[in-house]
C-alpha cells in the first residue's frame, strides 16, 4: 500500500440513472486487474457487475446502494465509489460525495445532461468535489459527444472542454485522439486492454487540430507559462498542458472531457490516466473539521498521518459479520486494536478488525492512514459520526442529509412477519438516514417514509427477501386533526341509577382554543364543588376525550378545559362517574366551540428546468397548493408552495410525466392548516358512514 | 378588526394612492435610501395595501432568497394584525398571501425580457395574472433610460397598475435631480410618478415623498416610520 498520499486518489462514479457507471467501474477493476472477467451489468451469464452485489441490484440492473472498491492504477491507489443513479437513492450520493475527493461524472452520449446529472453536478458543487467527465455511450445510434459537451456548459454552468475526439461514432467508433500528445488511441485485444498507439487519421487531422487549439486556449488561463509558449508558438509539452488542466480541475474552474464506449471497452484507460493526472490527492483538498473544545470553531485537517487521527462514518451495512462501517481517515493513522473516540456519544471504541472493501469482498488490513477509504468491523455508530484518537475533540461538518417525501403503510402478513419486519426496519432506519419509520398510533399502522416510490418498493422487497418478512403495502393516511375555534360552556350531569352503588358526577365550566401547547386543565374549583380526589378524574376524562373528535375522529389538539363549577354525591361519586361527566361536558361543550379539522400542509420545493416552470405551477395549482415564489438558478427554477399533504400522494409520478422527468420536488411538514369547507364536509361525511358501517 | 380596517388604518391612505392605481393606474413608483434602512419593508407595505385592496402583487426579488422575501411579509403583516388574533383574522391573512408570488432572480440573470417571459407562462396558463409588480434589487447603476423606458411599456403591455422599484443610494454621491430625486436615479426620474426616499432623522426615520403625480399630497411631505417595525406611522 503505497503512503505517499500524492498516490492516493478518493473517487466517486456518478451519473444519471442508466448512463453506464456501474459498467464503466467494472473495466476499471478489470483494466488495473481487480477482476478477471467481465460481467455485464443485465448479462445473459446471471453474474451480474461486481459493483452491484446485492441480488436486487443484479435483477433491476440498477444500483441500489453505494459500493465501495479499490485498485491501483500506474502507480496510484484509486479508493472508487459506484453510487446509484436513481434520485430516490440520493443519500448515497450525497454520502459518498463527502468523503470524496474527486470524481466522475458519467454522461450518456445520447442523453446528455439529464436531470440527474443536474442534480449530482450540484451534489458535487456543493461539496466542492473536482471532476472530470466521461461520455459513454459514444457506440450508441445518436451518439454526439460534442452535444453533450456543450450541454455541460450551458446546462451545467461547467467550463468544459474535450480532450479527446472520437474516431467514429455509433458502431464506427474505433478509438479516440488524445489532444494533449496529439495521437490516436486504438484499443485492441478481446476486452480492449491492449491501448495501440497510431497517428491520427489523415481525415481527422484538421478537426483535431482545432480541438486542440480550443482546448490549449482554455487551459492556457490557467498556466502562465503555457500561455507564453503559445504566444511564442513553440513546441508544447504536453506535461505542461497537463498541470494547466490539473490546476483548473482543482479550483474547479475547468471539466475535463474524455469520450468512450465502457460497454465495447473503448478508452476507459485514457480516463483513467485522467483520474490520475487531474484528479485531486488527499492534501489538495482542504477538509474542515470543527474544534469542540473551541466553540466549534473550523479548521482545516492536516491530512498528516502523524497528526492525531480524525475520521468520518460516512456508512453503515449490516453484513454477514455484524455492522460494517466505512470511514473516511482525514489525519492520522489507524491500527487493527486501536482505540478511538466517537466525538459524539464520548465513548471509547477498540477497533478488532479493520478492511478495505472490494465490492461486497473484503481484504483485511492491519492498518490504514490518511486518505483511506476503509470499513472498520463491530463499530456502533451512527453514520456521520467522527473518531479522533481521543487527545483532540472534534467533528467533521455534517452531512446534508435531505427528508423523507413519501410514505407508506405496512401491515405484516402474520405474527414471525411482524417480529422479521421489525429487524429489518430497525437495521434499514441505521443504514440510511432517509429512510424512516415510525407507528402512527391514531391509525395503529406501520409508517415506511422515503425518498420516493422506488426507495420504499426496494426496502419492502428487502424485507421479503433478506428477512423473509412478507407485508401488506397500503395506501397512507393523512393524520388530520380537530380543533376548537372558540369558547363554548359545559355544564353535565353523570347520573346512572341502576340498582348497587349509582355513579354520579357533575362538571361545569368552559373550553377554549389554546394558541400554544396540545392541550391544558385547569382546575377553577372553589369551595369544593368538587372534591380534590375526583379532580384528576375529570382531567383524565377529558384528554380520553380529545383522543377522537367527533367531526372526523382524529385527535382534538389546541384545546384549554377549564372546570369552574360541579357537583358530587356521598355515595355515587367516583373516579369513573367524574371522568364520564368530564367526557360528557367534552362532547357538550365541543360542537358549541365551533370545531374545525386541519390538514398537515406540507413546504414542497419543486425544481425543474424553466422551460417546465409553467406546467409545475399548474400541477400545484391543481392540487389546492399556494404558491410561495419561484426562484430562477441558471437554466433551473425552483418552485416553492405550500401544499396539503393529502394532495401530494402520486405527485413524483406526475411530475415525472409533466416534465419529462426532468425535475424533483422535495417536502417537509410546515403547519397544521383548517381544511377548506368542501374537503371539511367530505371528511365529516365519510367519517360518519364509517362509523355507521363499524 | 377585519380586512376593511387594515385597509382604512393603513397609514400610506394619506397618499391617496388607492385612488390614483384604481383610477389611473400604469406608473411607475421608486422607494430609495441607503442600504439597510428598510427599503424592502417599504416596498412590502405598498405591496399588503395593493393586496388588501384585491390585487395581486408579484415581488421580484434580485439577489434575495424567497424565504427572506417571504419573511419580511409575514413579519410585516403579523405587526399590523399584532392587535387581533382571532380566526376570522387567520383567514384574512391566507386570503391576503395568496395574492403574493415572489419571483427571485440571481443578479447576473436579470433582465426585463427574462421577467417578461416569466410572466407570460404564468398568465398564459392562467396560473397568476399579477397587476401590481414590485422590483426589489434593480441594479440602477447598469439600468439605463432605455432600459427603464422598456419597463414602462412591459408595464402598459401586461396591463400592469403599478411598478415598484427599489434604489440604492451612496452618502458619498451627491448628485440630484431638478426634483431632488438623488443618484443613481438622477437621470431617469421622468420614468417615475412616484418617488420615495428614506432619511434617518435624530432617532426616528423620515419618509419624503420626493414625487408623487396625482396624488393626495404634495412633493416634500414626510410620513414618518416607526424605527424599531419600519411601519409608516399614522400622521
Amino acid at each position: 500500500m503505497s503512503v505517499d498520499l500524492s498516490n492516493v486518489r478518493n473517487i466517486g462514479i456518478s451519473a444519471h440513472i442508466d448512463s453506464g457507471k456501474t459498467t464503466l467501474t467494472e473495466r476499471i477493476l478489470f483494466y488495473t486487474d481487480r477482476i478477471h472477467a467481465i460481467h455485464d451489468v443485465r448479462g445473459k451469464d446471471g453474474v451480474g457487475a461486481k459493483m452491484d452485489s446485492m441480488e436486487l441490484e443484479r435483477e433491476r440492473g440498477i444500483t441500489i446502494q453505494s459500493a465501495a472498491t479499490f485498485c491501483n492504477w500506474k502507480g496510484k491507489d484509486i479508493n472508487i465509489i459506484d453510487t446509484p443513479g436513481h434520485v430516490d437513492f440520493t443519500i448515497e450520493v450525497e454520502r459518498a460525495l463527502r468523503v470524496l475527493d474527486g470524481a466522475v461524472l458519467v454522461l450518456c452520449s445520447v442523453g446528455g445532461v439529464q436531470s440527474q446529472s443536474i442534480t449530482v453536478n450540484r451534489q458535487m458543487t456543493r461539496y466542492k468535489v473536482p471532476r472530470i467527465a466521461f461520455i459513454n455511450k459514444c457506440d450508441r445510434t445518436g451518439a454526439n459527444p460534442e452535444r453533450v459537451t456543450a450541454q455541460l456548459r450551458e446546462k451545467l454552468g461547467l467550463n468544459a472542454h474535450m480532450m479527446q475526439l472520437p474516431i467514429g461514432l455509433e458502431n464506427d467508433l474505433v478509438g479516440v485522439i488524445d489532444l494533449v500528445t496529439m495521437k490516436a488511441l486504438y484499443f485492441d485485444g478481446d476486452n480492449g486492454e491492449v491501448v495501440r498507439e497510431e497517428e491520427i487519421p489523415a481525415a481527422l487531422q484538421e478537426r483535431a487540430k482545432e480541438k486542440r487549439e480550443e482546448l490549449l486556449e482554455a487551459v492556457s488561463m490557467f498556466s502562465d507559462e503555457l500561455m507564453e509558449v503559445m504566444l511564442e508558438e513553440g513546441d508544447i509539452d504536453p506535461a505542461l498542458i497537463h498541470a494547466a488542466v490539473r490546476k483548473g480541475t482543482l479550483s474547479l474552474e475547468l471539466t475535463p472531457v474524455f469520450v468512450g464506449s465502457a460497454y465495447k471497452n473503448k478508452a476507459v484507460q485514457p480516463m483513467l490516466d485522467g483520474v490520475n493526472a487531474y484528479l485531486p490527492c488527499p492534501t489538495d483538498v482542504e477538509n474542515m473539521a470543527l474544534d469542540l473544545n473551541n466553540e466549534e470553531k473550523e479548521f482545516a485537517v492536516s491530512n498528516n498521518p502523524d497528526d492525531s487521527l480524525i475520521m468520518l462514518a460516512f456508512k453503515l451495512e449490516d453484513g454477514r459479520y455484524g455492522q460494517l462501517t466505512y470511514v473516511r481517515t482525514y489525519q492520522g493513522k489507524l491500527s487493527k486494536g486501536d482505540t478511538v473516540f466517537n466525538s459524539r456519544t464520548g465513548k471509547k471504541v477498540k477497533i478488532g478488525r479493520l478492511c478495505r472493501m472490494h465490492s461486497d469482498e473484503m481484504e483485511d488490513i492491519d492498518f490504514c492512514g490518511s486518505g483511506d477509504i476503509v470499513a472498520l468491523f463491530g463499530v456502533d455508530c451512527a453514520s456521520g459520526d467522527t473518531f479522533s484518537s481521543g487527545d483532540i475533540s472534534c467533528s467533521m461538518s455534517s452531512m446534508h442529509i435531505p427528508e423523507p417525501v413519501i410514505s407508506l403503510a405496512i401491515v405484516p402478513v402474520d405474527n414471525k412477519a411482524q417480529i422479521n419486519m421489525s429487524k429489518a426496519l430497525n437495521r434499514f432506519t441505521k443504514e440510511d438516514p432517509t429512510f424512516k419509520t415510525f407507528v402512527d398510533h391514531e391509525t395503529n399502522e406501520t409508517i415506511i417514509s422515503g425518498m420516493g416510490e422506488l426507495h420504499l418498493e426496494v426496502y419492502v422487497e428487502r424485507m421479503k427477501r433478506e428477512y423473509n418478512a412478507e407485508v401488506q403495502v397500503g395506501a397512507p393516511q393523512v393524520a388530520y386533526r380537530e380543533a376548537i375555534t372558540a369558547r363554548a360552556e359545559f355544564n353535565y350531569t353523570h347520573k346512572k341509577q341502576t340498582g348497587g352503588s349509582g355513579q354520579f358526577g357533575r362538571v361545569a365550566g368552559y373550553m377554549e382554543p389554546l394558541e400554544e401547547g396540545e392541550y391544558e386543565f385547569v382546575d377553577a374549583i372553589v369551595g369544593g364543588a368538587i372534591p380534590r380526589e375526583f379532580i384528576s378524574s375529570c382531567d383524565k376524562g377529558f384528554q380520553k376525550s380529545l383522543v377522537k373528535g367527533a367531526l372526523c375522529g382524529s385527535v382534538v389538539t389546541g384545546v384549554r378545559c377549564v372546570i369552574n363549577d360541579g357537583a358530587f354525591h356521598a355515595v355515587d361519586s367516583s373516579d369513573v362517574a367524574f371522568q364520564l361527566a368530564a367526557i360528557g361536558a367534552f362532547k357538550e361543550g365541543y360542537m358549541k366551540a365551533k370545531p374545525v379539522i386541519m390538514e398537515p400542509i406540507m413546504k414542497v420545493s419543486v425544481e425543474g428546468p424553466t422551460e417546465f416552470q409553467g406546467s409545475i405551477m399548474g400541477s400545484i395549482n391543481q392540487r389546492r397548493g399556494m404558491i410561495i415564489g419561484t426562484m430562477e438558478e441558471g437554466n433551473y427554477t425552483v418552485v416553492e408552495a405550500d401544499v396539503p399533504l393529502s394532495e401530494m400522494f402520486g405527485y413524483s409520478t406526475v411530475l415525472r410525466s409533466l416534465t419529462q422527468g426532468k425535475a424533483e420536488f422535495t417536502m417537509e411538514f410546515s403547519a397544521f392548516k383548517h381544511v377548506p369547507k368542501t374537503v371539511n364536509d367530505e371528511l365529516i361525511k365519510k367519517y360518519q358512514s364509517e362509523k355507521k358501517n363499524a | 378588526m377585519g380586512k376593511k380596517d387594515l385597509v382604512m388604518n393603513n397609514p400610506l391612505r394619506v397618499l391617496g394612492l388607492e385612488k390614483k392605481v384604481q383610477e389611473n393606474g400604469a406608473g411607475m413608483g421608486l422607494v430609495m435610501a441607503r442600504a439597510g434602512l428598510g427599503k424592502t419593508a417599504i416596498l412590502v407595505q405598498i405591496a399588503l395595501d395593493s393586496m388588501l385592496w384585491g390585487d395581486k402583487v408579484l415581488h421580484v426579488s434580485i439577489g434575495e432568497g424567497i424565504d427572506k422575501t417571504k419573511a419580511w411579509y409575514d413579519d410585516i403583516l403579523a405587526l399590523m394584525t399584532a392587535e387581533e388574533k382571532s380566526e376570522s383574522m387567520q383567514v384574512t391573512v391566507t386570503e391576503i398571501m395568496q395574492k403574493r408570488m415572489i419571483m427571485t432572480f440571481k443578479e447576473s440573470n436579470f433582465s426585463q425580457v427574462k421577467l417578461e417571459e416569466r410572466l407570460d407562462d404564468l398568465v398564459q396558463q392562467n396560473i397568476y395574472k399579477p397587476v401590481c409588480l414590485i422590483i426589489d434589487g434593480y441594479d440602477f447603476q447598469e439600468g439605463t433610460h432605455a432600459a427603464l423606458q422598456e419597463f414602462k411599456e412591459f408595464m402598459v403591455r401586461r396591463g400592469l397598475k403599478m411598478i415598484w422599484f427599489s434604489a440604492v443610494t451612496h452618502r458619498d454621491d451627491e448628485r440630484k435631480s431638478a426634483a431632488g430625486v438623488p443618484a443613481p436615479c438622477h437621470e431617469v426620474d421622468d420614468l417615475f410618478d412616484m418617488v420615495m426616499f428614506i432619511a434617518p432623522k435624530d432617532n426616528a426615520i423620515d419618509l419624503k415623498i420626493l414625487k408623487c403625480t396625482n396624488c393626495a399630497v404634495n412633493a416634500g411631505t414626510s410620513l414618518t416610520l416607526d424605527p424599531s417595525t419600519m411601519l409608516i406611522q399614522k400622521a
